[in-house]
């Protein structure tokens, strides 16, 4: 039982990862937390829920492109809000950069409960990936292991796309120094624009991936965009490496938590980002992500 | 930011609302009469909110828990403690208050966005814990009838008491703000380095102002659970967080009065909404962002100018 436990824990902090990394890259960058990013996660869900019964129901080449849809719609949700919207206000009191997130926040909502209703909606799993493992006593569902694996091969992707490409050389520097980047030609808006982009599809992909592990409503976008939140202070704003860590200690202490003390659970993980941000006193400072 | 200074002029715009409110409450029926006392509930969390965001620079993601801790710490004072009403009248802010100093301890450690989370975990935290310990605070079923609603008052009634409640407190909140340690807050909250350079303890400062927020958004929570005659975990939630941190933008950060007008704002626009749409979410989400983008210093900015064009205001 643990050991299954643990695996969900990995699968959830996987997913916790993809959508933490998104807002940690944006913050890095530009320094706004955007609060409407569990608004792109539900909205991938529910985009997800509508396109699995169409394109190639029940398999699991159908599920995956369903999913890659839902990340490419919110990636387009995100970019017309950082171009229409946020692009506007750059530079000014970061409360306001804040609050005009929160405005997506209701947006969103209200958008999905107008389109899908306020009912919590179930997407089907792929037939393929219904069973379970057998190692010795332990029955593993397969689902968790795919989605694991799935996320892996985002974050791997990812990473060597921050690491080896122009965009991901330009991503570092936008981080590292803006004013800098700005001074050697590099198109800041570019950078904003881009980083904006890839955050919001991550953040729809997560959405997609987890959707057939739970209800989708519309309340998600506030329990995941805390979980997220929490995620990125663990591992300090803006470090993509600290957020990986993060979430996996997210992700496995809910799972046991369920197990052990479901009642305190969220109060465990509360509990542990009050004590690193304390312990670190003036958080973490965000380093680039490398 | 200067203090508050009150104009022959803002005295007479004062005393006007009073009258008109007043006017509507006892014209309106009973309906208008809750509608108005939620309003003024409200503007009294807000201006909490806004004391600790306008005066001390302090943006807090959490403000909620210390209403909830308001209307649990009364609430559980009359159920649990067997207090009389009137006895645990004095528990919610104490609790509150107490929830400030704790919460405040670990969070005036962080600045900035640090700040904002680990106030906003505060507020979760205790969320949680109203909404699971169904033993001592009933859970998601929150706790009910345990007294009557307005302490059984008429509605018209019961709204001319929160005025006067919010009278006070504005009248506290103005008279700290013009003290001494109003202005150590305010020192603090520009330049906490300078504030420091000049023998302030800049954490110790900070943690009083928390505290002093807190005890008033107390206040308010328990003047809500009387309202409801009920108490429930939401109170602490993020709901009421995110609806009263953008009661104090749409009202104008940097100006006393910008708590009371958002919730002004705000409640009656939510009230009004459905005659126009169905879809408050969306109709406040574009009124935010319009605001973001046009107006960054909120509805009281219009206000000063409009006063300062016709040579009229002093500042605020």
């Amino acid at each position: 039982m643990i050991w299954v436990q643990l695996v969900n824990g990995l699968m959830e902090g996987m997913m916790l990862f993809l959508i933490a990394s998104g807002l940690t890259l944006i913050f890095g960058v530009s320094r706004i937390v955007n609060f409407a990013h569990g608004s792109l996660y539900m909205l991938g869900a529910f985009v997800t829920y509508a396109l699995v019964p169409v394109i190639a129901p029940g398999t699991v080449a159908g599920f995956f492109a369903a999913v890659l849809l839902a990340g490419l719609v919110t990636a387009l949700v995100g970019v017309a809000f950082e171009m229409l919207a946020l692009r506007r206000i750059y530079g000014a009191d970061p409360l306001m950069q804040l609050i005009i997130t929160i405005a997506l926040v209701f947006i969103i909502r209200d958008a999905v409960r107008w389109i899908w209703g306020a009912n919590s909606q179930m997407v089907p799993m792929p037939d393929a990936l219904m069973g379970a493992l057998v190692i010795g006593d332990n029955y593993f569902p397969i689902f968790p292991f795919v989605i694991f694996g799935a996320g892996l091969v985002v974050v791997l992707a990812m990473i060597g796309a921050i690491r080896f490409t122009r965009a991901g050389i330009l991503l570092r520097a936008g981080t590292d120094d803006r004013g800098m980047a700005g001074l050697l030609g590099i198109n800041e808006k570019l950078i904003f624009t881009g980083v904006f982009a890839a955050g919001s599809f991550l953040a729809g992909l997560a959405g997609g991936m987890a959707a057939p592990y739970g209800d989708v409503n519309y309340l998600l976008d506030t329990t995941v965009i805390v979980s997220a939140f929490i995620v990125c202070v663990i591992g300090g704003l803006g470090n993509l490496y600290g957020a990986l860590a993060g979430a996996m200690v997210v992700g496995v202490t809910k799972a046991m938590g369920v197990m052990y003390f479901p009642r305190l659970s969220m109060v465990l993980i509360f509990l542990i980002m009050a004590v690193v941000l304390v312990a670190r006193s003036m958080g973490r400072q965000g380093g680039p992500a490398r | 930011m200067s203090g508050l200074h009150m104009t022959p002029l803002r005295w007479g715009l004062v005393i006007a609302a009073v009258v008109v409110l007043e006017l509507a409450n006892r014209l309106g029926g009973a309906g208008m009469s809750l509608v108005l006392a939620e309003m003024v509930i409200l503007a009294l969390f807000a201006s909490s909110l806004n004391l600790l965001m306008s005066y001390g620079h302090m943006v807090s993601f959490g403000h909620s828990a210390f209403f909830g801790l308001g209307a649990y710490g009364f609430t559980l004072a009359v159920t649990k403690a067997g207090l009389p009403v009137e006895a645990a009248l004095v528990m919610g802010p104490v609790v509150a208050a107490a929830g400030g100093l704790v919460f405040g301890a670990l969070c005036v450690r962080l600045t900035e966005i640090y700040f904002a989370m680990l106030t906003l975990a505060c507020a979760q935290i205790t969320y949680t814990v109203l909404f699971q310990w169904y033993d001592f605070t009933g859970g998601d079923t929150g706790i009910t009838g345990f007294m009557p609603a307005r302490f059984g008052l008429t509605e018209a009634n019961f709204t001319t008491l929160t005025v006067a409640v919010l009278a006070v407190c504005l009248l506290l909140m103005a008279r700290l703000i013009a003290s001494p340690l109003g202005l150590s807050i305010r020192a603090v909250g520009q330049d906490r380095y300078r504030a420091e350079a000049l023998g302030l303890a800049p954490r110790r400062v900070q943690l009083v102002a928390f505290t002093v927020a807190a005890t008033f958004a107390g206040v308010a929570g328990m003047l809500f659970a009387v309202f409801q005659g009920a108490a429930f975990p939401d109170y602490a939630g993020l709901g009421f967080t995110l609806d009263v941190l953008i009661m104090v933008v749409l009202g104008g950060l940097h100006s006393f009065w910008g708590g009371v007008i958002g919730a002004v704002v705000f409640t009656q626009l939510r009230h009004w909404a459905p005659l126009i749409t169905g879809h408050w979410g969306l109709l406040l989400g574009v009124i935010l962002l319009v605001i973001c983008i046009a107006l960054p210093h909120g509805l009281a900015s219009v206000a000063g100018r409009l006063s300062r064009m016709l040579g009229i205001g002093g500042r605020a």
